[in-house]
């Protein structure tokens, strides 16, 4: 379990017993236009042998997010302000040095695209191969071995001779093995997947998730698992954050989020989202509008230019005032608690049926 | 591959073919007649008419023709002697062996473009690659507002000034002149030193920038982000992923470069008075002699099909995604 | 024509240019006798050489030559041109700068022999006179020099000369001069003996006859007074029979003079050294100071001025073979005295003419040639050309190297309108009744020379009310098309030049109407009975009565034709690096004098 779902305790988490805690963060580009604030003031913890999944739109932060507890943003176009505390270290801070000690060895990566997250220039083997070397200090020898085991254990048939082949050669969901393969050859605490299956097929998708599942129960990691894909998280997660413009709405665990959403975001995404058994005829509720430019982000709510309550609200409040996050299970929401739960059952669940 | 370069050498000898045909045919639609232009002071009938039959003017064009084809293939036989195969045929100007004569400025041309190219290969891509590690700081603005600058001069124009500074006025260095590289390579290089230096000037620009701006796109490539992620250090990925990335972009431009830097070879040549295979083209054409343009065009385009199957030798190996069948 | 870098470029332009053989010229050597102010070659200067050429005795014809002064030994001199020598065997050579380079390595029968003045004497080179004819200068005999021998120590003997003429009947030789042939057999000379003496044939004696080893008779069936001028051309060299290579020998040929040729690269290069066999004490005319000549045939006009200019390194040691200063660094070269006093300066042996084309109605009328002759702004167009370094004011059609030349006679009154006369010209327009837009057509080549010249000639027919067409031609066929006797212009400019100080080598090829045909230098198509007359008389007077008799063709071309309007006559000017010794202006060759060369510091 995650500290998230203790709704009973005390505010501010302090991470203490969480691997991963971000507090805070804001991450700023400066670009030509003017300051982007991709992330501002964001906080979660993950525990380690835990899921916590993040959803929300194309640039609403998340991939950000994760990148910078990386240390893999652009250190002279952005600023990062806030916390990142991995297993009690502190990484906003850390030196080059260290980071690259820590990125695929004890936090790893698993990206989107396996196309193009794998150098079409030399083999996969080698690109395996090549962190383990690095971090453990292994032969080739060994660390050819260790690749084709790690080969092997995600699925790839004839390993030893799928070492020597190039990207362009596998299928798109070999190469997505052999992404999770290089992510998992050093054992890592924290796996950080960011949209790991999006572009797959959907059965292939399927096998990859389990593929996933159970490597974690195998090696204990914590998953951080970025998708914009509500039917995904609800496979594979513990806890959901659900962000938007570069902030959480909501938060809580995942059947707490899926089952009870309390933000109008949230539910709008669920709204959009269509179900097997739903009703052929029923019509899908797309969110209205688009999403919000980080450069020049909407006072108050983000949410607001978009969401349907405003006026139930009242007063402009949403527009002028930022609804908080509380802690635990929570929505940044200026709708009163009871009044969101009464529209959910009155107006959104009936719709999702 | 045997395969790849069967087929592209094929190739290679039927555009020359057709571009032997057409540059001969082409050559007869100008009405001159060589044998008059060729003639001098005492230019009678009867001198032309013996020029003609020298030179083999006097038979038919198709015939013309075929000799010259098959002298390629076979060697031909002249009264001033026999001419070994590939005989690209005898200067109507000089009487020379066109072969020979290229075979004779040849490596003044190829010490000149290789020399350059290496020259500026190398300052343009340390630059380029600089710029990029140190990208947005005052290194690269420094050297991509250099780069900038050194892109709009042109030889005719730098050289003479370089001439002018270093020889003409101080006296430091002599006028470019070509050595043999295995008599003597220390004169080879000092010979061709000033020219080097301008083309590489003038060309170490495009590569600054090329090679900078490959490189940033690479470094914005996934799967450099990817080797970043997986814990390897920035200089190992700028230089085994981005810059493996950069390569094939690279050696495009190269091998155009090649191709223009041996055709246009020519202004270097007249600004540094250097007798290489871009004079004799110019040569060859004002002067109408037709073997010699022949010999000059089907040399420089075997030369040209054979740096392109080069090219795309290298892209096969630089990039394991391009198979040569 | 001077913006040649080729061949065929070059021999057309030996048409106009003729350089090659050019043998009278001034004397203004180095400055040293400088009558004007500015330095700059003067035409009176010239008319002290124009006079015929004395023939020399044994005693002029006997070696070693006089020393030049202060003359070191040693060294290697460089040379630069803008392309490779055209021909190396002499047969084929019939142009300036293979002419110059004859200089070096060949040797003829008879040569021409320059004292300081500038004044020439044809002289014995391997014959031990300039010949003795004898019926009438129907019959030259000519005894060959003891100890004469090619560079492989071959004594040259009279079969070595036989061969050497008769070689020129052959196709192997189709470039150089024909003068000698044609006088001997006629003009089908080559008919006489198709295959020269290859198979075995040779002339009869009644025409070349060869009566012991020494000795060599020429036959003609009428006076040839200029036989020994005309020996004395590059292209009568000695080709010996035993090295001869027939079509090969273009390539490498071999050396009777001072140097021989070490190494040659076609198109960069040629090395030339000693030749141990050219005995001194059988030369009257060269040296061999030096150890040898480095030729560098790459070198651009403009580099050869600017490296001479700068003199830096081994520039100081190089010389403008046939090349003179570029038009548009004189200026630099005569403003700087360092620098002036490294030139040669002189003239050249060519008359720079606008052309009528007289088969053309639209000058078919006198009086429309000589309104075009009077306006033409003679001084503007020697401003397009260099200025006053790079030609003189012409009165006639006679160069101021070429003997008969009369620096008063101008009868265009050119000298008084060096811009034109344009009230006289309208005048004689309005009595040939022309109408105003009357077209013309105006060809030029599509040299920088011609191109500013063509606005200047542009202009002035606009203002005779003309209707100018200009049409550019390709310089390097400008000779070939304006050469056609049907060609459709009405004017062009041409320029002819010498083959040795004597008019006839000037008015029967250009003004003669026997010889009018395509590729002929008969560019005005003047066919004039009289002249025609003329002409024939005196190539048969000795060169003393032929002076006046070309004279009188010379005035009734210009004042009673005009089939060409004298507009300037080009001048040289040469530049030679500060470690070169000895030179000066040579009247034979219109060039630096190469075969008194020395380095100052070996």
């Amino acid at each position: 379990m995650t500290t998230l779902t203790k709704t009973e305790d005390t505010p501010s988490p302090t991470g203490s017993d969480a691997f991963l805690s971000v507090r805070d963060l804001r991450v700023r580009f400066s670009t030509e236009d003017g300051i982007v604030k991709a992330v501002d003031g964001l906080s979660f913890d993950v525990e380690r042998g835990k899921t916590l999944g993040i959803v929300g739109e194309s640039g609403s932060g998340k991939s950000v997010t994760n990148l910078t507890v990386l240390g893999l943003h652009n250190p002279k176009t952005s600023t990062v302000e806030g916390e990142i505390v991995l297993d009690g270290q502190e990484l906003t801070t850390a030196s080059e040095k260290d980071m690259e000690k820590l990125r695929g060895n004890k936090v790893a990566m698993i990206f989107q695209d396996p196309l193009t997250a794998f150098s079409p220039y030399y083999t996969i083997g080698r690109q395996i191969a090549e962190p383990y070397m690095k971090h453990t200090g292994a032969s080739k020898k060994e660390a050819k071995a260790r690749t084709i085991e790690m080969l092997d254990r995600v699925g790839i048939p004839q390993p030893a001779m799928r070492f020597n082949d190039y990207p362009h050669q596998y299928s798109g969901g070999m190469r997505q093995r052999a992404m999770i393969a290089m992510a998992l050859i050093c054992d890592p605490d924290l796996l950080i997947a960011d949209e790991p299956t999006t572009a797959l097929d959907v059965t292939v998708q399927a096998q990859i998730l389990d593929l996933l599942k159970d490597l974690q129960q195998e090696f204990g990691s914590a998953i951080v698992f970025i998708t914009h894909d509500l039917g995904v998280i609800s496979h594979m997660a513990d806890d959901l954050l659900v962000m938007y413009a570069g902030r959480a709405v909501e938060r809580g665990s995942v059947r707490e989020v899926l089952r009870a959403p309390q933000h109008p975001y949230t539910w709008g995404l669920l709204s959009s989202m269509p179900r097997l058994g739903g009703d052929i005829n029923e019509e899908l509720m797309p969110i209205p509008g688009s999403p919000p430019s980080l450069l020049n982000p909407p006072t108050g709510c983000a949410f607001n230019p978009r969401c349907t309550y405003v006026d139930t609200v009242g007063g402009g409040r949403c527009s002028s005032e930022r609804p908080p996050l509380a802690d635990g299970r929570a929505a940044a929401c200026h709708l009163p608690v009871d009044q969101r739960q009464d529209i959910f059952i009155d107006q959104i669940k009936p719709r999702l049926g | 591959m045997l395969q790849f370069l069967i087929r592209r050498l094929t190739g290679a000898v039927m555009i020359m073919f057709l571009i032997g045909a057409f540059t001969f045919f082409l050559f007869y639609t100008v009405p001159q007649d060589f044998a008059a232009l060729s003639c001098g002071k005492n230019c009678t009938p009867e001198n032309i008419a013996v020029i003609r039959e020298n030179l083999g003017l006097d038979k038919p064009i198709t015939t013309q023709f075929w000799e010259f084809m098959v002298g390629i293939v076979a060697g031909r036989d002249f009264a001033a002697g026999s001419c070994p195969a590939p005989c690209l045929g005898q200067s109507f100007a000089s009487g020379e062996f066109v072969w020979d004569s290229i075979m004779d400025r040849f490596p003044l041309t190829l010490s000149l473009t290789i020399g350059g190219l290496v020259i500026f290969l190398f300052l343009g891509l340390a630059s380029g690659l600089l710029a990029a590690w140190k990208r947005g700081t005052a290194v690269d603005k420094t050297v991509s507002g250099a780069s900038m600058v050194l892109s709009s001069f042109q030889i005719y124009f730098l050289g003479p000034i370089v001439l002018g500074l270093l020889v003409y006025q101080t006296g430091w260095m002599e006028n470019p002149k070509y050595h043999e590289f295995t008599e003597d390579p220390l004169a080879w290089a000092v010979g061709l030193l000033i020219p080097w230096a301008v083309m590489a000037t003038i060309f170490v620009a495009q590569y600054t920038r090329m090679s900078r701006s490959t490189m940033i796109e690479q470094l914005q490539e996934e799967h450099v982000r990817t080797a970043r992620a997986k814990g390897m250090g920035r200089k190992y990925v700028f230089f085994r992923y981005a810059w493996r990335g950069s390569l094939t972009p690279i050696v495009t431009i190269i091998g155009m470069d090649l191709s223009s830097l041996l055709a246009g070879g020519v202004v270097t040549e007249f600004t540094f008075d250097l007798a290489g295979i871009g004079r004799l083209a110019v040569e060859s054409s004002v002067t109408k002699d037709l073997p010699l343009t022949m010999g000059v065009m089907m040399f420089g385009a075997f030369f040209i099909l054979i740096l392109n199957i080069i090219v795309d030798l290298c892209y096969a190996y630089i990039d394991p995604r391009v198979r040569l069948a | 024509m001077k913006l040649t870098r080729s061949r065929s470029m070059r021999a057309i332009v030996v048409a106009v240019a003729a350089g090659s053989l050019a043998l009278t010229g001034c004397s203004n050597d180095n400055g040293k006798k400088d009558n004007g102010k500015d330095g700059s070659a003067k035409k009176e200067d010239a008319a002290k050489q124009s006079k015929p050429v004395a023939y020399g005795d044994a005693a002029a014809s006997t070696g070693p030559a006089k020393e030049v002064a202060g003359a070191q030994s040693g060294g290697t001199i460089g040379v630069y041109l803008q392309s490779d020598l055209s021909h190396l065997d002499p047969g084929q050579i019939y142009v300036s700068d293979a002419g110059q380079f004859s200089r070096l390595t060949h040797r003829k029968l008879t040569n021409f022999l320059e004292d300081k003045d500038g004044n020439l004497t044809v002289v014995g080179d391997i014959a031990t006179d300039s010949g003795q004819s004898s019926n009438g200068g129907k019959t030259w005999t000519f005894t060959l020099k003891d100890g004469i021998k090619d560079d492989e120590g071959n004594e040259i003997t009279s079969a070595d000369v036989r061969h050497t003429i008769e070689r020129m009947y052959s196709k192997v030789i189709f470039d150089g001069p024909s003068f000698v042939q044609t006088w001997l057999s006629g003009k089908d000379y080559r008919k006489k003996l198709p295959d020269g003496p290859y198979k075995g044939k040779h002339l009869p004696d009644d025409v070349l006859e060869t009566p012991d080893d020494k000795t060599i008779v020429f036959h003609f069936d009428q006076p040839r007074p200029d036989l020994p001028q005309a020996l004395a051309m590059a292209g009568y060299s000695i080709v010996p029979e035993k090295r001869d290579t027939k079509e090969k020998y273009d390539k490498a040929p071999a050396a009777l003079g001072p140097y021989k040729i070490a190494e040659r690269k076609p198109g960069k290069s040629l090395k030339m050294v000693k030749n141990p066999h050219w005995d001194p004490k059988t030369d009257v005319v060269r040296h061999q100071y030096v150890d040898g000549y480095d030729f560098t045939t790459t070198v651009e006009q403009a580099s050869q001025t600017k490296r001479l200019v700068a003199d830096q390194g081994e520039a100081k040691n190089f010389i403008q073979f046939t090349t003179s200063v570029d038009p548009g660094q004189i200026q630099d070269v005569v403003s700087d005295p360092e620098v002036n006093k490294r030139t040669i300066k002189g003239f050249q042996p060519y008359v720079w003419q606008m052309n009528f084309n007289l088969n053309k109605d639209v000058v078919k009328d006198k009086k429309v040639r000589d309104a075009i002759t009077y306006a033409i702004p003679n001084k503007s167009m020697i401003g397009a050309d260099g200025g006053k370094y790079g030609g003189e004011l012409a009165g006639g059609l006679f160069a101021p190297t070429l003997p008969g030349y009369d620096p008063e006679y101008d009868p265009f009154e050119k000298s008084k309108t060096p811009m034109g006369n344009m009230k006289k010209a309208k005048e004689l327009l309005k009595e040939a009744g022309v109408k105003e837009g009357t077209k013309i057509t105006y060809a030029h080549a599509n040299s920088p020379r011609a191109e500013k010249q063509k606005l200047i000639i542009k202009r002035t027919l606009e203002k005779l009310g003309f209707d100018p067409q200009l049409k550019s031609i390709d310089a390097a066929t400008y000779y070939e098309q304006i050469g056609k006797v049907k060609n459709p212009y009405d004017l062009y400019i041409t320029g002819w030049g010498q083959d040795w100080p004597s008019p006839g080598t000037v008015v029967t090829p250009v003004y003669d109407g026997d010889l009018i045909s395509d590729g002929a230098s008969n560019y005005s198509h003047i066919n004039d009975p009289k002249v025609n007359e003329l002409i024939q008389q005196a190539l048969t007077e000795e060169p003393e009565v032929a002076a006046k008799t070309w004279e009188q063709a010379h005035h009734r071309i210009v004042e009673e034709i005009n089939p060409a309007a004298p507009i300037y006559y080009a001048k040289q000017l040469q530049l030679f690096g500060s470690n070169i010794g000895g030179a000066r202006y040579s009247t034979e060759s219109s060039y630096v004098n190469i075969n008194d060369l020395y380095l100052k510091k070996p």
